[in-house]
């Protein structure tokens, strides 16, 4: 089910593409003194849902005009998803950081965020609906809360022609526009990600990063330690045509995946 | 260009960890690594789930030509011109990861890049220049190159291929074999004796007296074309020629560019075979418990390990002598001799470690295995680059009987 909200006729657009970089999603992830070992992390990656969020940008202003300014909040290796960025042609990328940030909270990411995207004079913000490694969902609303800014989650599909956006309801799906500013959150959408080339990949080695601080305050939050999930209770094996009922019932009722 | 798929989304089979026991690619420049991903994940989205129907149905498929051009890989290490301008490391880089999908892939884009762009890149004039090499960066133009015949393969220098000088043309008459991308070729770069002597032509695909039949009924390189070029009475403008070399040193250079990248291909192939025999051996159980924990079995992979990790160091040693020009054929000889052998040896160690279940194209290795003998024998057979490497121990040519 479709429900068009509004339309909002195509203009030229600043957008801002908040990009995390996690520990590849195939990664092994060790705990070392009570805390996850990044040392022991062989390869960082863009987190995929942003991915999708970069690719919509891209179509936007392909369609509409305009620019992106991309903008990561991490130390030094955080250049990379900047550059992986520039290789599909951002111009205007962003790094954020400041001494003893390994723990920021939330709020205070999302203060340094919403800084670096007032910077940006963006009008949008695309980010993914959460990142890949801690899951929380909380930027997208979190930085259009303190922008004052409107916010679509968990968009799935992204029509550059008529810059609408369709996401879940409560029947199905919506498909929405907005007034800026606003913040997008994308899930996974049907869109193919575009691949980097030769090309792109010599201009982004002249592309500048701009480093940026904020003063974030202080953490409402005490970490305590990371520890790994618990272990995965062993499976059930099941002998004989006389078991079928029973997991055909375990199938329907506790797995529910009939 | 499409991508189908992200990490997040790709299947546990579909993980692929490059075997680098000594971290080597860690001496890559950035650039060189955002190449390699590129090229590794256009791989893993488009190459891998096609390979097999491509080698069944014994084609290349032309998406493939187009995203190589769209990745902008094509003549690699070639600048000016449309061309990518990246460093021999690079190329080579590249090689390995597109071999790690398949030898013919890797084998199109050598002959494209290395036979067909080098020579019009370094012999060509200005005007052949600026006329092909932009199209053939792109892939909007394929390229093929005719030096083997029917009965000169390690003795180029004996070629019957004449070219003779008709005022306002030349005529070629005679025959090539076993010419990558033939059929499917736009130009193709001949190599043909006028008065004698060597010299490159370059042949348009609708040339008069020219064409390109496709060989049939290989058990190897099966995604990619093979073809016999025939040339009767074929005639071909003055400005086709390429003016900036006779003689066997403009094959040879070509040769040369192609088979340092075969040296880095063959460990893509070698790569992909051990991963498929330690993800093998590890989940197959025999006597209760996984092969991989029989001693025979981590013989065969340390082996594989102790082979590819050698090889991995020759490469880039190899790639950094090409990009500060400290280089010398034989370098290129050794590299490329030892890591087709070793290739070829850990791709057939992988179908026995793998039973009965390495005969199935499930299983990337016997495809792999079938490959790497036809890339053991062209580009120099091995024991030519053991005549040549001979040769330069002794001082004596052991190739003929002559002299």
């Amino acid at each position: 089910m479709f429900i068009e909200v509004s339309f909002v006729a195509l203009n030229m657009v600043e957008i801002a593409v908040l990009l995390k970089q996690v520990p590849d999603t195939n990664a092994k992830i060790a705990i070392l003194g009570g805390r996850v070992d990044e040392s022991a992390v062989t390869s960082w990656v863009t987190s995929p849902y942003d991915e999708y969020a970069l690719e919509a940008a891209l179509q936007h202003i392909e369609a509409a005009g305009g620019s992106i300014t991309a903008i990561t909040l991490g130390p030094d290796r955080a250049d990379k998803v900047l550059k992986d960025a520039a290789a599909l042609g951002v111009t205007k990328l962003v790094r954020i950081w400041g001494d003893g940030w390994e723990d920021l909270d939330s709020n205070q990411v999302q203060f340094a965020l919403v800084d670096a995207v007032r910077a940006s004079g963006a009008e949008l913000v695309y980010c993914g609906k959460q990142s890949a490694d801690r899951n929380q969902g909380s930027t997208g609303p979190g930085v259009a809360e303190m922008l004052g800014a409107a916010c679509v989650v968990e968009v799935s599909e992204f029509d550059a022609s008529s810059s609408s956006y369709v996401r879940p309801a409560s029947s199905g799906s919506e498909k929405v526009t907005v007034s800026s500013p606003a913040v997008i959150t994308f899930s996974k959408t049907e869109s193919d990600l575009r691949r980097p080339n030769v090309r792109g990949i010599m201009m982004s080695k002249k592309a500048q990063i701009d480093l940026v601080s904020s003063d974030v305050g202080s953490s409402q939050v005490n970490f305590n330690g990371d520890s790994s999930p618990a272990e995965k209770p062993p499976g059930k094996t099941f002998q004989g045509s006389d078991c079928i009922p029973e997991v055909v019932g375990l199938l329907r009722d506790e797995a529910k995946v009939l | 260009m499409s991508q189908t798929s992200c990490r997040l989304f790709k299947g546990e089979d579909m993980v692929y960890e490059a075997l680098d026991f000594y971290d080597v690619d860690s001496q890559l420049s950035e650039e060189e690594i955002m190449v390699r991903d590129m090229v590794r994940d256009w791989v893993d989205a488009e190459v891998l789930p096609k390979i097999e129907h491509a080698c069944r149905d014994g084609v290349f498929p032309d998406e493939w030509r187009v995203a190589l051009g769209e990745m902008g890989v094509l003549g690699a290490p070639l600048d000016g011109y449309g061309c990518p301008g990246l460093s021999y490391v690079a190329y080579g880089v590249i090689c390995r990861e597109l071999e790690r999908g398949d030898s013919g892939l890797r084998s199109f884009a050598s002959v494209q890049g290395s036979l067909a762009m080098y020579p019009i890149w370094d012999f060509g004039s200005e005007e052949q220049k600026n006329k092909y090499l932009p199209k053939m960066a792109s892939g909007d133009l394929i390229g093929c190159f005719g030096l083997t015949e029917p009965d000169y393969g390690s003795n180029p220098g004996g070629m019957i291929t004449k070219a003779e000088d008709k005022g306002d043309h030349y005529i070629l008459n005679g025959a090539k074999m076993w010419i990558t991308n033939g059929t499917i070729s736009d130009l193709a770069i001949v190599w043909a004796k006028l008065d004698g002597v060597i010299r490159g032509f370059i042949v348009e695909t609708g040339d008069e007296g020219y064409s390109a039949p496709e060989m049939k009924g290989k058990h190897s390189l099966k995604a990619s074309v093979t073809s016999e070029l025939v040339f009767q009475d074929c005639k071909i403008p003055k400005d086709r020629i390429l003016p900036g070399v006779k003689g066997l040193k403009g094959p040879f250079s070509c040769l040369n560019n192609a088979r340092y990248g075969i040296s880095w291909g063959a460990l893509g192939a070698a790569q992909a075979c051990f991963h498929s025999a330690k993800e093998y051996t590890l989940s197959r159980i025999q006597f209760d418990v996984p092969i991989a924990s029989y001693q025979l079995i981590q013989n065969k992979l340390a082996w594989m390990l102790r082979e590819i990790t050698k090889g991995q160091l020759l490469a880039l040693e190899l790639g950094k002598k090409k990009d500060d020009g400290s280089w010398i054929p034989e370098h290129i000889s050794l590299a490329k001799m030892n890591n087709v052998d070793i290739a070829l040896e850990i791709a057939r160690m992988a179908r026995d470690m793998h039973g009965a279940n390495g005969i199935l194209d499930e299983y990337c290795i016997m495809r792999h295995m079938a490959n790497l003998e036809s890339v053991k024998t062209y580009e120099g057979t091995h024991d030519i680059h053991n005549l040549i490497l001979g040769r330069h121990i002794t001082g004596i040519q052991s190739f003929t009987r002559s002299e």
